[in-house]
């Protein structure tokens, strides 16, 4: 139909006037696609950067409890976990056994408080792979004292200026075994690591069997399994297979979202089970989304915040159109007075200024989608460093984006109904208008 | 029977705290074939008249029969589709759409009704209309690209394209100069002779009013002469 050809046509007629209103939407797309685009990606980002932290995307440990109630979390029996791994048929990238503790290191009267991971050097590849040192080597992890013990640390380059220590030197480590007694130990620095951020800096790493001799641990034990699984999106899913697999194989503390309690929900992710009367060992399985279920709140924050942005811009941006095209309605007065007088019915005059602002907001809404990608593009390719503050936020130092197609679909809808309801008003005037009045006008 | 019949009409438009009387009680009738001028100095009513006739305004009293039909008490939608369906307009300022071109202004009215031809058959009438006012070779151009007299050409043809029974035209060459307003009288005469469409237009050209059939002189919103000079040209000679 004509109308379609003269909405069109119409829109070209203003080109200053289209281009400003159809920018001030393409600005509106371009900010609500980059909030949309770096939220969809952060939740993974930051699922990732924690992944690597904690070793793993599933996480299973144990309790084991005495008759008199005392507990200790070792993982001394590994089979129920191995046969639920291959039962389960869970597909897995790597495994790796860890055992770590908290305990202040001391070095000539310095002390700072770490998180010391134990790994197995000789087996594990991983840490060698995401660790990038700056002085010293793995080599040195694999030396053994005179007490034949591998005591060697790596430190973060943080951890090591604030201790003042360098390669070789002695540190004290003092912390809590885990039946809660004190113990001391010495680590010589093997090697200082580069500094990934906010987040690196709370982890040191030694060897597994030496943490496990601090831990009282009986040898060959650990404390965490974690396995990668090649999808990170597949946690959930995975994790169920799992957990009905370790359940037919042992005792196993019911699952719980960290989110359960909004009090404190990492808190809550340890409390179940504890009102049961058990002995024995039982297993525990996390994921990393009962971890940072609070991460998937943010980015629902995040997503939320960005509608109110859309919302409070189109807000602004629908008076400029309203005006507008009341405007509009003015200066085709006339064009509308001969249209009716040849028989156009009411509702195709609205109709015809309708279209028209729905054209607008297409044409801006493409523009608006065309600039995010471009912005996204050169953004992703601009390096912020891996000790960059928001590093847990990029990957691998890169911000990267990611869109749900039915994200810039319900933004588009809403963009196109907002900018449609604008011109309503001034239309449905412009469609009520007498003939007569119209043209003597 | 008239084709148009006014009976009694008044119309007073408020201006301020006072009323203007632009017409003031006229009662005539129009044949079916007319070629009728409706003649008088600026502000006598010949416009309201000619709005009135077209169903673009309602009179304030008085009743105004089209086909004898009475139009008072129609809704907007029949009034639209009466309008579609029976009159053709042509404006002083020849009110033509400025983003179509000359093809497309035309064919512009087959398209609001509610049955339309086909395509081919569509373009090859509004072809010949174009031929017939003599601007096949502005055929794709756009208004502003037109002479005065040749927009008013476009007007014709579209006012003509819905083969309405009535053709009103108002004052359609006060903005042409006198040789080129002349030919689009003469363009008028020869469709009425042609195609039988009553033409009805207002102006204040004695040279023009001459030309017509019947002329209706208007003083201040009252008739001061309804005189037939000739015999309205009998219908069914319609053209394509």
């Amino acid at each position: 139909m004509k109308l379609v050809l003269i909405a069109l046509r119409n829109l070209n007629r203003q080109k200053r006037r289209t281009y400003l209103l159809g920018g001030a939407i393409a600005f509106g797309i371009l900010i609500v696609t980059l909030i949309n685009g770096f939220a969809g990606s952060f939740v993974i980002n930051v699922s990732e950067n924690f992944s690597q932290l904690l070793a793993g995307h599933l996480f299973v440990s144990a309790v084991e409890r005495s008759d008199d109630g005392r507990e200790r979390r070792i993982v001394g029996d590994e089979q129920p976990i191995l046969g639920a791994l291959e039962a389960s048929g869970v597909p897995i990238v790597t495994v790796t056994r860890r055992s770590d503790f908290s305990g202040a290191l001391f070095f000539q009267g310095t002390s700072v408080r770490q998180n010391i991971v134990g790994a197995d050097w000789t087996r594990e590849r991983f840490l060698r792979d995401r660790l990038v040192l700056v002085d010293g080597s793995f080599e040195n992890m694999l030396r053994t004292g005179a007490d034949g013990r591998r005591n060697g640390i790596i430190l973060t380059r943080d951890i090591a200026r604030r201790l003042n220590v360098e390669i070789d030197d002695r540190v004290v480590v003092r912390m809590q075994t885990v039946d809660r007694q004190q113990n001391v130990g010495e680590f010589v620095v093997a090697a200082i690591s580069f500094d990934p951020g906010l987040f690196g800096q709370l982890s040191a790493y030694a060897d597994l069997d030496y943490v496990n001799e601090l831990l009282l641990v009986p040898a060959g034990s650990y404390q965490t399994i974690g396995v990668f699984i090649p999808d990170i999106q597949a946690i959930d899913e995975s994790a169920e297979t799992l957990y009905a697999a370790l359940t037919e194989r042992a005792n196993v503390f019911p699952r719980t979202r960290g989110s359960d309690d909004p009090e404190n929900p990492v808190a809550a992710l340890f409390d179940s089970g504890d009102d049961e009367e058990w002995t024995g060992t039982r297993y525990r399985l996390l994921t990393l989304n009962d971890i940072l279920s609070e991460v998937q709140q943010i980015v629902l924050l995040l997503n939320g915040a960005a509608l109110v942005i859309l919302l409070v811009l189109f807000l602004i941006i629908m008076v400029g159109i309203t005006n507008t095209f009341r405007m509009i309605m003015f200066e085709r007065v006339k064009e509308i007075g001969t249209m009716r007088a040849l028989g156009m019915q009411r509702r195709r005059v609205l109709l015809s200024f309708l279209l028209e602002a729905g054209f607008l907001a297409i044409g801006g809404i493409v523009v608006g989608l065309a600039l995010a990608g471009v912005v996204m593009f050169f953004v992703s390719r601009i390096f912020m460093g891996l000790d960059s503050p928001i590093f847990i936020l990029l990957k691998n130092g890169y911000f990267t984006f990611r869109l749900l197609p039915v994200q810039v679909a319900m933004n588009s809808v809403i963009v196109t109904i907002l900018t449609v309801l604008a011109a309503y008003v001034p239309s449905r005037k412009a469609a009520q208008m007498r003939p007569v009045d119209a043209l003597r006008a | 029977m008239s084709i148009v019949a006014l009976e009694s009409v008044h119309k007073v438009y408020p201006l301020g705290r006072t009323e203007v009387k632009a017409v003031n009680g006229v009662t005539f009738s129009i044949e079916r074939g007319d070629f009728i001028s409706i003649a008088g100095p600026s502000g006598s009513g010949k416009s309201t008249i000619l709005n009135l006739i077209g169903c673009i305004d309602t009179p304030t009293s008085g009743r105004v029969l089209i086909d004898g039909n009475e139009t008072g008490g129609l809704t907007d939608r029949e009034i639209t589709a009466l309008r579609h369906r029976f009159i053709g307009f042509i404006f002083q300022s020849f009110n033509l759409v400025p983003v179509l071109n000359v093809f497309e202004n035309i064919e512009f009215p087959l398209l609001l009704g509610k049955e339309t031809a086909n395509r081919k058959d569509r373009a090859e009438y509004v072809d010949f209309l174009i031929e017939a006012v003599g601007l096949t070779q502005w055929r794709d151009h756009r208004p502003n690209e037109l002479s005065g007299g040749q927009r008013q050409r476009v007007a014709i043809a579209r006012a003509l394209v819905t083969k309405p029974q009535v053709v009103l035209a108002d004052e359609p060459t006060a903005n042409l100069d006198s040789k080129t307003g002349n030919a689009i009288i003469e363009l008028m005469k020869r469709i009425n002779r042609d195609l039988s469409t009553t033409f009805i237009f207002s102006t204040h050209d004695p040279s023009i009013v001459d030309i017509a059939d019947h002329v209706i002189r208007l003083h201040d919103g009252v008739i001061t002469e309804d005189r037939r000079t000739r015999d309205a040209v009998p219908s069914g000679a319609a053209g394509k």
